[in-house]
């Protein structure tokens, strides 16, 4: 079954690009054949708090589409990287092409909100 | 009394699912110390404080937020 993903990588900020761009194709060659797969490079920024020595990273945000089986394989090769500081990947199905809320569902919240402040109204 | 009815910030921008890599948006929903703001200041309806505290935590991990701040020593 394919589904959709979001990773998150925080590669080591000392790294060279092109060595980033040899380890993110390898990564991703091992999804097998990744359909649609984007790469956000965000470059390198500044930590919100130290990890280890390191005060910032290079941030790069791919999403794609894999088979469930072939994940372990990849998140097992991304725990063993030494360049990662931080990785993250997320469930990315939710997002794709959601429309906006609707009235209809705007008002049911609305509604909601109503209910729940009269319950803790003293 | 009643409290003045405040509008969830997301439901007026329309926005259906919360974003954790946008530091902008999920540093106005943190305290000055980092914790994570409670709806009942600032209006976020149920729904969204339950996704907005999964952005926040998730945000914290990856070093986009701090988890604490202004306490250094």
């Amino acid at each position: 079954m394919t589904r959709q993903y979001e990773a998150v990588y925080v590669f080591d900020s000392t790294l060279e690009d092109a060595a980033i761009n040899e380890k993110l194709g390898r990564f991703h060659s091992l999804l097998g054949t990744p359909g649609d797969l984007h790469v956000n490079h965000w470059g390198r920024r500044q930590l919100a708090y130290p990890i280890g020595r390191r005060e910032s990273g290079y941030y790069v945000v791919a999403r794609f589409g894999a088979e469930t089986t072939t994940l372990p394989e990849y998140e097992r090769a991304i725990k063993l990287d030494d360049g990662i500081i931080r990785h993250l990947i997320t469930l990315f199905e939710h997002e794709v092409g959601a429309p906006p809320m609707t009235e209809e569902e705007l008002a049911i919240a609305a509604r909601r909100r109503e209910a729940e402040e009269d319950d803790d109204e003293e | 009394m009643r409290r003045p009815q405040k509008t969830c910030p997301f439901c007026e921008t329309r926005i259906r699912f919360i974003d954790y890599k946008d530091d902008r948006m999920l540093g106005r929903f943190i305290t000055d110390h980092g914790k994570i703001l409670p709806s009942r200041l600032s209006g976020v309806c149920a729904r969204h404080q339950r996704q907005l505290s999964t952005a926040i935590k998730r945000a914290r991990y990856l070093a986009i937020i701090p988890y604490i701040r202004g306490m250094q020593a």
